[in-house]
């Protein structure tokens, strides 16, 4: 009870004092607007980020001595960004991101992402591409080459049909590839949606999940894993969505080679493979979210690329990238909506180009200021 | 009942489609509320603590690129130089380990910082010998000095090492250091050495 309650207490008193609220300010807004502007150390932080460097000395001295330090500052990140050495720093952070790397065939994930963001293409194509999601990329060259995998897939669809990512993530039912999805593009753990209203369903907390419960299997529809089961927690507040995604993962082997029938296993005994009604009752179709049908990959790709959640994500990521914090998911550090709110908005106007948020970031008065 | 739907409703009223507001209900639901509800009084809420820099520590392919760069050579075989003892330290040095998932650590860590010291300690002759001859330290042709002939501390080759225009109390700062050590040599190693760690354990 204490638990639940300071989970309220914590969420609703952290966000009070927005200026949106027209709460008085506090000691923290006090800590805000007592930052002055330092293009010197800015400078630095872009230059270790973008060029993985610290500023050269005529760079500094541009700045340190510029008439206008802010233009001179601003000039200066275009050139890290135009740098063969910004394209060594998206692979780079590319593979932090997506968990992958070190391996040739979990880099060319990564090497897509990177080559997507340096050639300032929409964002999307990481779900959306269908073809040249499996380039290289040469370090010490600071170039692509472009290629397509070759796992089989009857359409490409981005990083999400990409060999190393399925193989990387390979587990039971395909759910590890499902979690890999959410957090890494969504910046949310699963439960993914909850819903506003709650329903008992006899459990010791209620069912919170946006799908009707009965949507997904369990022992009553005679899947072999009672996703409806109550007795301890409630699976079907995360299994709600992961079910509906899942199965357009399952069809990917432990090599992150396509097959046409599901081949992930199970974790009963003697993992016999998953089957359709382990996941959803018969007639129950795939979703991306709750009234966001998808019905194969292609669809699942542009159902996240119309997601606003999901170009929300990936700009929080380059935020705190540039900030220097750790992860959103795994280090916890949130980002509230209205702290990058311009540079999403920027962002979705500009066609979900990451260079271009890139540079609104790294411009941003918050990272200008210290 | 009564209790569930009033709790329910707080989550629900603290909860929408927004990052930062779903991934509140998420990380609550997983962790102990009682050090985050800690931390939010130490470090400030999220709307503070998303809009200033983080103190994180340096990346391990920058902190080599960053040596490299100052005119360290990474490819030294003798272990007890600054170029193996990066080679050999990613794991202390918290580097990612992408096989097997995990991400690279940037939150700064004792036994990370004082490996970064070790490097630098290590580091310093090179540095004050290389950095000169790096272009990346070069004015017009010439290379920024961490010192002159008299052993003094200079205000561009600090700049160049520690990434920011120096000022005089880093030279200052360093010339004490010097000054305070058993001999004129190993003051200027500690010196640089005490600059990089501290412009760096700090991105």
């Amino acid at each position: 009870m204490k638990y639940l309650l300071a989970i309220g207490l914590a969420a609703c008193v952290t966000e009070v004092g927005t200026p949106a609220d027209n709460t008085p300010h506090d000691e923290w807004d006090d800590k805000l607007a007592g930052r002055v502007l330092d293009y010197n150390a800015a400078l630095r932080v872009a230059a270790l980020r973008l060029t993985g460097e610290l500023p050269t000395l005529v760079e500094m001295s541009a700045v340190a001595t510029a008439a206008d330090p802010k233009s001179a500052y601003e000039t200066q990140v275009h050139a890290y960004l135009a740098s063969p050495k910004f394209a060594r720093q998206m692979f780079r952070f590319w593979q932090d991101t997506l968990k992958m790397g070190d391996d040739p065939s979990l880099d060319s994930a990564p090497a897509f992402a990177a080559e997507v963001t340096v050639l300032n293409r929409p964002f999307t194509d990481l779900f959306t591409a269908t073809s040249g999601t499996c380039p290289t990329y040469d370090i010490a060259s600071g170039t692509f080459t472009p290629a397509d995998c070759a796992n089989g897939v009857p359409a490409t669809a981005g990083l999400l049909t990409h060999p190393g990512m399925n193989k990387q993530f390979f587990s039971n039912f395909g759910f590890r590839r499902v979690r890999w999805t959410q957090e890494t593009f969504a910046c949310t753990a699963f439960p993914a949606e909850i819903a506003t209203v709650a329903k008992d369903v006899g459990g010791a907390t209620p069912y919170t999940g946006m799908f009707p419960f009965e949507s997904i299997a369990g022992a009553a529809t005679g899947g072999r894993v009672d996703f409806r089961d109550t007795s301890a927690v409630i699976c079907a507040n995360c299994h709600s969505n992961i079910n509906h995604i899942a199965p357009l993962f399952a069809h990917f082997d432990a090599t992150g080679a396509y097959q046409a029938n599901i081949v992930v296993p199970t974790p009963l005994a003697n993992n016999p493979v998953a089957v359709m009604t382990d996941y959803l009752p018969a007639g129950e179709g795939l979703a991306w979210r709750f009234g966001t049908p998808v019905t194969d990959m292609a669809s699942l790709g542009h159902a996240m690329a119309a997601d606003p959640a999901i170009a929300e994500c990936v700009i929080a990521r380059v935020w705190n990238w540039g900030l220097g914090k750790s992860d959103i998911i795994d280090g916890g550090n949130r980002v509230p909506a209205a702290t990058i709110q311009a540079q999403v908005d920027a962002f979705t106007r500009g066609g979900g180009k990451l260079k271009d948020a890139i540079f609104n970031i790294f411009t941003s008065d918050d990272f200008v200021r210290f | 009942m009564t209790r569930r739907v009033f709790l329910f409703a707080m989550l629900a009223a603290c909860t929408a489609t927004s990052i930062d507001d779903s991934s509140y209900s998420d990380d609550y639901f997983r962790t102990n509320p009682w050090p985050e509800l800690d931390r939010i009084e130490r470090e400030g809420p999220p709307r503070f603590t998303s809009r200033v820099h983080s103190c994180s520590k340096v990346r391990y392919q920058t902190l080599g690129n960053m040596l490299a760069s100052r005119g360290v050579n990474l490819a030294a075989t003798d272990p007890l130089s600054a170029g193996a003892i990066y080679k050999a330290s990613a794991a202390a040095l918290a580097g990612p380990n992408y096989l097997q998932r995990v991400r690279e650590n940037v939150e700064p860590g004792l036994a990370t910082e004082s490996k970064l010291f070790d490097i630098f300690v290590q580091a310093a002759p090179e540095l004050i010998a290389n950095m000169p001859n790096r272009a990346e330290c070069q004015k017009n042709g010439v290379g920024a000095k961490l010192f002159d002939a008299a052993n003094k501390c200079q205000l561009d080759g600090i700049s160049c090492l520690i990434g920011v225009p120096a000022t005089q109390t880093h030279v200052d700062l360093c010339n004490q250091t010097i000054a305070r050590a058993d001999d004129v040599e190993h003051g200027k190693q500690l010196a640089v050495a005490v600059l990089a760690a501290a412009a760096n354990t700090c991105e």
